[in-house]
């Protein structure tokens, strides 16, 4: 007699519930992806996507068609919505890698709920973002220039620019979030296969097989994948500071006050995960109750987040108050300009957005009510956003509108081009996650097995 | 990872007894013999204290930072309900409560001050007011045009009054926490850990501003034309890898005394391991953002600093604390068994605590020569970072070891008479847990 | 279960599989557990029995399976390191070879090998690489992708992904035996042990032949471009350029050198338009353009030009750069060219300007040499286009002082400038 025998017949409700458990958990994540017809709500928000992307289409056209004209940049502010975008975007991919890589590193097994979307929404947050250094030289066609290949002119890289170190920077970060994230899948994308084949549906067999590899859950595979797994967490890390952080260098590295200052890259990192977060759960809280992961992504867990968009808030903050009185002490007479000139110039509108959507808004998760109100939380987090794209904004236009000849001093607003093209990018951000979310594991389910207390079932002590 | 826990082995040794009380005296010695030393030495040198101050503050900025970096983990682990560090962390509170005797100690650098005394920060010499050119009664040309408008604020009255102020603020912190904790020791009420997480918001709000404005007041100030938005945060970064560090060696010396072998084991070891990794990473991050941007800005009013740093004899003290601080540390401590063989962890604590000290040195001493300047016949004092960089010198002194010794003495001391009754928590609910604590 | 001969199969598949015929070679044994605390119990045992071609098969990893099943530590964060490290070392080698070494090329006044520049680029690469090693390297380790094996004829293994832990040994082990395995297997407390066959038609173990057409033909794609690029790069082509986005490259504009049928010449340069002068080029006065007066040749100077010790000085740098080569220094004649031709063999000597034996510059009015320094005369050219009018003047004003010079006598110097001085010796032909 076997002694599982022995236990279901001591114990007989015990034997098989911690598969039951598993068995659970691979539904709940697998329906959202199984489900013969998708959510109403699901196709609703996919068709106002793509007309948002098809928008941004258009304004793509015709930028490089006719040329950077066609935007509100001019002389001297040079660089406006297209580089806001470019590090809103950059800075909101990076929660993503921080909930997968970070939370990891600190044994945060919470995280196991949210890491899958998070880092989904990482790889195309990136996607998006790419988008616009590239059109905003005006000339993409020659981008493949910035990568360093044999010609017969000699013609290489300036390496020493900050716009080149983006480049190295931002390829790593949108390769190592690619291969992290596929890495993660492909366990989940073997589950998919299983069911698939279990079901009859053989092209979607096929199709996640391949991409599965064949993994079968060899103990001794997973030994290797789990090393992998934290290696690649522990190179993420430091690589989420350091693509922020040279994304900051564009700035800091001028001499433009407002500008030229040296707590830009942990400034901007904190600020990115601020971002990051917010939008994680912008989309996350209306997923999980459309699709009944309520009690995968707990409440908890959004608690949770909304105590570090509090933390990287107020050290968003800490940099404010420090720039503030640095631009005092130094005794620069262009520096201290710069900040007054934030607060009462022309953009004075846009920093006041900044200062209440940044600071202001947040200190709201100071209180236990309002982290558990979910729908709060989801209009908190869209301001948080708000406010972030303001930042960036605010310390691009306005130390350009403002430069050191008062002959040169201009103002900006942007052209229908300029809103086209970044609500295209909406457009484009939500129907790719859409898309993941109908067709890819949205949730780790190994790992979500693997953090559940039935994953000692068994053990002896 | 696992919700495993561990009780306390019943033949644990959790009592600190008298080696608090002995500690205080071997600390209490050591300080009284090497300030006294330094003082002799000092009045030997015959330079009005200027070199026995400079090394005051530094040292003193050393045994500071420690507690800052030490009391970080403190506040931390309540924030994000923290359960591997339980076992160490009465000896981080005990360390934190070192700051009442560390701010008095500063009070040595601080009266003067107050006093009239004008060689140690030149912001207190009038020649930093100094103005060339009047016309109708009012300044035209100062000598420092970029320092004249803060010398309200770089003053001795307002720099004492801030002083207080960070003392009070990290007394009252610490106090609270350490309190709070031996309150948890007798009751158990977990309702005292909850207590201690709704503070420790609050708390490191007021940890951080007051970290960065005593790094800008007692270290920037230094250099007063010169500035750096991330100095605190830099600083912060250094203080808590001389913090880990210590708690490596406090941690392990209290094991020496028979205590607590059963409860802090390798896999904590490995843990503050890794704290001293990814500050060594940090510091190293905040480190080069700031000198690569004032590099690359080539801006005079902030390379100056950097001028003088690098060029000369200064250019090998830098070059040390690159490799000695940074690389070294960095490669040797990513393997797993560098953190968690003790001796070899130990090396490296005590390597990061020498190195930490020089980082400080090399914050503070290029502003010790402090060259004339000369106009319309009068000799002025131009103040610090000024002159040929190739006749600024090192110039290590027997004083520099000294205090910083007589120094180490003081924070041993202060810390040795926190060291009384549990040296673990023996009530908090996060303890099992801690012992539990498990790597992968 | 008293016997150790496998279980029944059956219809819904519960036992080895739909249809699938056990005629096949064995391949191994596949026990199932409860829990994974069970599985690791299993894996010790079987590991403590000496077996070493077995596995576990789990839906997520098992804590504490490695150490039961004596999994060796993986060397996978050796090679990362060794790849970070070339990653290092490559960032590294890149920049300093392309802008400093092949190429260097000044950008605001930064050195071309500046080492704070050069590290955020280094760090990426060490981190891409790493990253690399990371991820091929697992793949690799663990001999993925490999979409099958043998086990997934079982269908409960098919469930792994699922709910299932699953024990498998293989056959060829040492230790395998057809009835002590079985029988370790379920004291280990499996709920059941299944036989895993070899498929016996062999046909299904190869990859249909529609996959690999699929993966030929879609490489074969993949290589076009690269093909077209190294025709591109190795050929010629009198073609012009694609233009893309044409923007400005083809410009209404007309040239000047360009052939236009809208005129009868067949030309676009319309030339000079009869009876116009250019601003600034009127040129009226005739002294001081001609050095002419009246028609004849000028014998003063033009009056915009006040004869001062400046314009003697200009006239004679003048006249140093632009007259000396030939006319030589003291304007004799035997300057660096004829003397250059004498060198190789020949005679050939420049005007003398001074002699007064042959006075031929001498006795030419003003207006005479400023025209022959503007036109030329037989061999020497015209210097109108490198001399501009004023400074032919101040020529014009230096040779009359050469040619004082040089013929003058002890009584034209003024007596307080005379000692010491004596009037050299007539110079021979």
């Amino acid at each position: 007699m076997s002694t599982a025998d022995a236990t279901a017949e001591s114990h007989p409700e015990a034997a098989g519930k911690a598969r039951e458990a598993f068995r659970a958990i691979t539904r709940d994540v697998a329906w959202v992806a199984e489900a013969p017809k998708p959510h109403k709500a699901w196709v609703a928000v996919l068709g106002i996507a793509l007309a948002l992307f098809a928008v941004g289409i258009y304004s793509i056209y015709v930028l490089v068609t006719t040329g950077i004209g066609v935007w509100g940049n001019s002389n001297t502010v040079d660089w406006a919505w297209d580089i806001t975008n470019f590090v809103w975007w950059i800075g909101i991919g990076h929660a993503g890698t921080l909930i997968s890589a970070v939370l990891f590193l600190t044994r945060q097994t919470w995280r196991v709920s949210i890491n899958r979307s998070a880092e989904a929404m990482t790889i195309f947050a990136v996607m998006c973002a790419g988008l616009f250094p590239l059109l905003h030289t005006g000339r993409p066609w020659f981008a493949w220039w910035m990568i360093p290949h044999p010609n017969d002119m000699q013609m290489w890289p300036q390496f020493r620019s900050p716009l080149m170190w983006d480049v190295f920077a931002v390829s790593t970060y949108a390769t190592t979030s690619i291969l992290f994230w596929f890495m993660g899948l492909v366990p989940d994308l073997a589950t998919f296969r299983d069911r698939s084949a279990a079901r009859g549906d053989t092209i979607r067999a096929i199709i996640y097989g391949a991409l599965s590899l064949g993994w079968r859950g060899s103990a001794r595979q997973w030994h290797r994948y789990e090393r992998a797994y934290l290696i690649l967490a522990g190179l993420a890390t430091p690589l989420v500071f350091s693509v922020h952080s040279v994304v900051s260098f564009d700035f800091a590295t001028s001499q433009l006050p407002g500008w030229h200052t040296t707590i830009f890259p942990p400034y901007f990192v904190a600020g990115a995960i601020f971002s990051g977060f917010a939008m994680v759960f912008t989309l996350l809280i209306p997923a999980r109750h459309l699709f009944n992961l309520k009690h995968i992504i707990k409440d908890e867990h959004v608690e949770a987040a909304c105590k570090i968009m509090l933390g990287t808030g107020m050290m968003v903050g800490l940099a404010y108050a420090t720039e503030f009185f640095i631009a005092w002490y130094s005794g620069n007479l262009f520096e201290g300009f710069a900040f007054i000139n934030r607060a009462f110039g022309p953009f004075w509108w846009a920093y006041f957005l900044m200062v209440g959507c940044n600071v202001i808004v947040p200190q709201a998760f100071w209180f236990k009510k309002v982290r558990r109100a979910p729908v709060i939380i989801f209009v908190l987090c869209i301001l948080i956003n708000v406010g972030m794209w303001f930042e960036r904004f605010v310390i691009i236009a306005t130390s350009l509108a403002r430069t050191f000849l008062p002959a040169q001093w201009s103002y900006y607003s942007p052209t229908r081009y300029d809103i086209g093209l970044f609500v295209g990018t909406i457009g484009l951000f939500f129907t790719l996650f859409l898309l993941f979310f109908r067709y890819a594991p949205v949730i780790a389910i190994s790992e979500v097995k693997g953090a559940m207390p039935e994953a000692h079932a068994g053990k002896k002590h | 990872m696992s919700a495993l826990q561990k009780t306390l082995h019943p033949e644990e040794k959790y009592k600190a007894g008298k080696m608090g009380a002995g500690l205080m005296k071997i600390g209490g010695g050591i300080a009284a013999l090497f300030l006294v030393l330094s003082v002799i030495l000092s009045v030997i040198r015959d330079d009005h204290w200027k070199r026995f101050l400079y090394s005051y503050v530094i040292a003193w900025s050393y045994i500071f930072s420690i507690c800052v970096g030490v009391f970080w983990l403190v506040l931390l682990h309540h924030l994000v309900r923290g359960r591997w560090a339980t076992v160490v962390r009465r000896i981080c509170e005990a360390m934190s409560m070192a700051f009442p005797v560390v701010f008095a100690a500063g009070l040595v650098f601080v009266i003067p001050l107050l006093a009239g005394y004008q060689d140690l920060y030149y912001w207190a010499h009038p020649d930093a007011a100094a103005c060339l050119h009047k016309v109708a009664g009012v300044c035209e040309k100062a000598l420092h045009p970029t320092l004249v408008h803060k010398l309200g604020w770089l003053s001795p009255g307002f720099f004492a009054v801030r002083y207080v102020v960070y003392g009070v603020a990290f007394t009252v912190m610490a106090s609270y926490f350490h309190k709070k904790s031996r309150e948890q020791d007798d009751s158990g009420d977990p309702k005292i850990s909850e207590q201690l997480r709704v503070a420790s918001g609050p708390a490191m709000i007021a940890y951080s501003l007051v970290t960065c404005f005593a790094a800008f007041d007692v270290l920037m100030s230094m250099a007063p034309q010169w500035y750096s938005t991330i100095y605190g945060v830099n600083f912060w970064g250094s203080a808590c890898v001389g913090g880990f560090s210590a708690l490596a060696l406090m941690v392990l010396g209290i094991q020496r005394t028979g205590r607590l072998t059963h409860s802090v084991n390798p896999e904590h070891y490995h843990d503050i391991g890794k704290w001293m990794f990814a500050f060594t990473f940090f510091w190293a991050y905040t480190a080069f953002s700031q000198f690569m941007l004032q590099w690359y800005g080539n801006i005079p009013e902030e390379t100056v600093w950097y001028k003088y740093r690098l060029f000369g004899e200064w250019q090998w003290v830098s070059i040390a604390i690159l490799i000695g601080f940074w690389a070294f540390p960095f490669v040797f401590l990513m393997s797993r068994w560098t953190k968690r063989i003790v001796p070899s962890l130990v090396l490296f604590a005590v390597w990061q605590l020498v190195f930490h000290w020089l980082d400080l040195y090399w914050n503070v001493m290029p502003s010790y020569d402090w060259q004339p300047a000369f106009h319309e016949g009068t000799q002025l004092v131009a103040g610090p970072l000024t002159g040929n960089p190739l006749y600024h010198h090192v110039g290590f002194s027997a004083l520099d070891i000294t205090v910083w010794i007589g120094l180490i003495g003081v924070l041993l001391a202060a810390f040795g008479r926190n060291l009384q009754g549990n040296l673990i928590p023996v009530k908090d609910p996060t303890l099992g847990l801690s012992l539990a604590h498990e790597n992968m | 279960m008293t016997d150790t001969t496998h279980e029944p199969v059956h219809p819904d598949g519960n036992g080895n599989g739909n249809g699938h015929s056990d005629a096949g070679e064995l391949y191994g044994l596949l026990a199932e557990y409860d829990t994974p605390g069970e599985l690791v119990e299993a894996a010790r045992k079987v590991r403590d029995a000496g077996y070493t071609e077995f596995d576990c098969y789990s839906p997520f990893p098992v804590h504490g399976i490695d150490e039961a099943m004596g999994i060796k530590r993986t060397i996978l964060p050796v090679l990362v390191f060794c790849g970070g490290a070339a990653g290092t070392v490559g960032g590294v080698l890149l920049q300093w070879w392309c802008n400093a070494y092949n190429w260097p090329w000044n950008i605001s006044g930064k050195p071309t090998w500046s080492q704070p520049a050069n590290l955020p680029i280094a760090f990426e690469t060490t981190i891409l690489l790493a990253v690399f090693t990371s991820f091929f390297g697992m793949w690799i380790l663990n001999k993925l992708p490999q979409v099958w094996h043998p086990f997934f004829r079982n269908d409960r293994f098919n469930q792994v992904t699922d709910d299932a832990f699953l024990l498998g040994i293989e056959a060829r082990d040492r230790r395998f035996d057809a009835e002590a395995t079985p029988r370790l297997l379920k004291d280990a407390g499996a709920l059941r042990v299944d036989d895993v066959h070899y498929d016996p038609d062999p046909s299904t173990a190869r990859m249909p032949k529609w996959i690999t057409a699929f993966i030929v033909a879609s490489t074969a794609f993949a290589l076009i471009p690269f093909a077209i690029a190294a025709k591109a790069r190795t050929s010629h082509s009198s073609e012009p350029h694609f233009h893309i986005f044409p923007d400005m490259d083809f410009q209404p504009k007309i040239k000047s050198d360009q052939a236009l049928d809208l005129f009868d010449d067949g030309r676009a340069n319309r030339g000079e338009i009869g009876g116009t002068v250019a601003r600034g080029s009127l040129n009226a006065d005739d002294v001081f353009y001609r050095g002419l007066d009246n028609g004849q040749w000028t014998t003063g100077y033009p009056k915009q030009l006040p004869l001062t010790d400046q314009l003697m000085k200009r006239g004679r740098n003048r006249f140093e750069i632009y007259c000396s080569p030939c006319h030589g220094y003291d304007g004799r004649g035997a300057g660096a060219i004829p003397q250059r031709v004498a060198a190789g063999g020949g005679a050939w000597q420049a005007r003398n300007l001074v002699d007064a034996s042959n006075p031929v510059a001498i006795s030419m009015p003003n207006g005479q040499l400023f025209n022959t320094i503007s036109n030329g005369y037989n061999t020497m050219m015209g210097y109108a286009a490198q001399i501009p009018y004023a400074d032919r003047w101040a020529i014009v004003l230096y040779v009359r002082a050469l040619q004082r010079s040089q013929n003058a006598s002890l009584d034209d110097i003024p007596a307080d400038h005379r000692s010491g001085m004596q009037m050299p010796e007539a110079p021979t032909k």
